[in-house]
């Protein structure tokens, strides 16, 4: 019987059902199961409006989709080439900074390969840098960022792994903390592999002189922000809810007010693009909070470890890390990053800690698997969404994001292996 | 259907839309405003923590029951691109008639919800009883489920592109 339920219910998601409704349906049978009512399922989707930290998800959102509409991402590129383009490889550095700053705002990829690749795609042609590379570079940055202040899928993170009450704790704050060196190291090893390999592309010329500071007067009201949010939280003096909640509300009234970029009417349909967003990530995780109860009641993280464990010894943490990063590529690329995080933390979060894993580790470990799973051929969704924005096929991509890939999967190996770099910072 | 219900719907559609604003500029302002009055003069509304938590939760159910009607909920959509035609409509069909299905439970359990906290008079928060503030619950996965159904007989909406951002 169970297995019929379980059949029909993968069926139902491969026909393309929402995962909510997926969840939904395993919470309402699994209580019904456990001998309680259906009310029970609707009272533990209403503990969404019991997560204090949870607010910072849609005042993010929102922040982000507003500088994404206005002029910030020409303004972004402009001043980070001034800043570098003038190094050799300087415009693929550029595209791997602007596009790292973005993704940490948005917290979607998708949106930054649309966004930023309108922008840097013609630019880098025009610099003489081959198409397969500027494709390949573009594909994979969009995925950059997930792991740095103020990335919503790591709030997501923290908000569904705080349920656990590990020790540690998985303080959000903490993971923002964790996720700042990571990120470098991916920006590094990006950034030297495209300078590396457009060496005999011709240098650019140095950008007038006075172009610095005018691209700085450009971006002068999107400059204090990165540094009031990174300074914020990194001090302590605000907690992530906070730091959004300031970043919203200015966002809002430089970009409305101020710069009149998005017109008050044009504003009602912004907040919509967010809010759908958030609010199809908010269903998802309403059930999970059902499911995540009914889990542990019946010992299914307990029962999964016990039988991890006659395959792989507690005294091996590695290959318990290895066997992770291969099921979270694989699941990041069929799930994309929200609802794998949503789905897959309850099951792996509590294994992960008996193999001795510092869970603010295990969040990093998670997003820059799902990073790479983000563009994973062969269904890796922002291949597909590169091919719709650049006009080309998707095999194009696929063959143009291979080194890219291979390099971040030696960024994700050494961040998985080396608790340290993460831990660094916080703890 | 009809072009009465469909001006009707469309009434419905714009009248969520005005809703959803209101409820995220509310709650953009409001937590704005809590942070400067706690940094710089040491106060606050101690009634702003619960409401915003309340706005998130309302707002996000708005969100998900727009994202119903344009075809934007979240889920595994690689059958679009495999499949074609009859079989594709026959599995939206399918997948959306059985979401329908879930959202009308879930009304129907919320509803059961609402009725207990309002005989019971539970509190919420500034005197605002609980079963007000539950009241969403309802009342999205009840939209939710008609426009499931509505959409599960439609075509699928190709996803509407993030507007050129310049360039």
């Amino acid at each position: 019987m169970i297995w019929v339920i379980v059949g029909l219910l993968i069926l139902l998601a491969a026909l393309g059902a929402p995962l909510f409704a997926i969840l939904g349906a395993i919470a309402l049978i699994g209580f019904h199961m456990a001998g309680q009512e259906g009310i029970a399922v609707a009272v533990e989707f209403y503990r969404l409006s019991d997560m204090p930290a949870l607010i910072a998800i849609p005042l993010f959102t929102l922040a982000g989709y507003i500088l994404a509409e206005s002029k910030t991402p020409q303004r972004l590129v402009r001043l980070t080439n001034a800043l570098v383009g003038w190094l050799p490889g300087g415009l693929a550095i550029v595209a791997v900074l602007a596009c790292t700053l973005f993704t940490a705002f948005t917290g979607a990829t998708g949106v930054t390969i649309i966004a930023l690749g309108a922008v840097l795609y013609p630019a880098l042609r025009q610099a003489h840098y081959g198409e397969k590379f500027s494709l390949g570079l573009l594909t994979a940055s969009g995925s950059l960022g997930l792991l740095l202040v103020p990335s919503m899928p790591l709030i997501l993170y923290g908000v569904v792994a705080q349920q656990f009450q590990t020790t540690p704790p998985v303080s959000i704050d903490a993971l923002f903390k964790a996720g700042v060196l990571p990120c470098l190291l991916m920006v590094v090893m990006l950034g030297a592999y495209s300078a590396w390999h457009v060496r005999n592309v011709a240098r650019p010329q140095a950008a007038p002189r006075g172009e610095l500071m005018a691209a700085t007067k450009d971006a002068a009201w999107e400059i204090p922000l990165p540094f009031v949010i990174l300074i914020g939280i990194y001090s302590g003096k605000l907690a992530a809810s906070e730091a959004a909640a300031a970043t919203a509300l200015y966002v809002l009234i430089v970009t409305v007010l101020i710069r009149r970029e998005i017109k008050l009417a044009e504003l009602p349909r912004v907040i919509r693009h967010a809010m759908v967003l958030v609010g199809g990530i908010l269903v998802i995780l309403g059930f999970s909070l059902a499911l995540t109860n009914w889990l542990i009641d019946a010992e299914v993280p307990e029962k999964l470890f016990q039988f991890l464990r006659t395959h792989i010894p507690e005294s091996n943490p590695f290959l318990f890390l290895l066997a992770l990063n291969l099921f979270l590529l694989v699941f990041g690329m069929l799930l994309e990053g929200f609802p794998a995080i949503i789905l897959l933390v309850p099951l792996v979060l509590p294994v992960a800690v008996r193999y001795g894993i510092d869970p603010v580790h295990l969040g990093i470990i998670f997003l820059a698997n799902l990073q790479l799973g983000i563009f994973l051929p062969p269904l890796g969704i922002n291949l597909y969404i590169a091919s719709a924005r650049f006009r080309q096929p998707v095999m194009t991509l696929v063959r143009a994001a291979v080194p890219f890939f291979l390099i971040m999967l030696a960024a994700t190996l050494i961040i998985t292996y080396w608790p340290g770099l993460s831990l660094w910072l916080a703890r | 259907m009809t072009p009465a219900f469909q001006r009707n719907l469309a009434r419905l559609h714009r009248f969520e839309d005005w809703v959803l604003t209101l409820l995220v500029l509310v709650m953009v302002v409001l937590a704005g405003a809590q942070i400067v009055l706690r940094n710089f003069f040491d106060s606050g509304f101690p009634w702003a923590e619960p409401v915003l938590r309340a706005l998130v939760l309302w707002s996000a159910m708005l969100g998900a029951v727009i994202a119903t009607r344009d075809d934007q909920h979240i889920g595994l959509d690689f059958i679009a691109r495999f499949a074609g035609g009859t079989a594709l409509r026959v599995a939206r069909f399918v997948a959306l008639a059985f979401a329908a299905a879930l959202c009308g439970a879930m009304a129907w359990y919320s509803w059961a919800l609402v009725q207990l906290d309002r005989e019971g008079h539970t509190e919420g928060v500034i005197g605002i009883p609980a079963w007000m503030l539950e009241l969403i619950l309802p009342v999205g996965f009840g939209l939710m489920a008609l426009r499931f159904l509505i959409r599960s007989v439609l075509p699928a909406k190709a996803h509407e592109t993030l507007p050129e951002t310049g360039a």
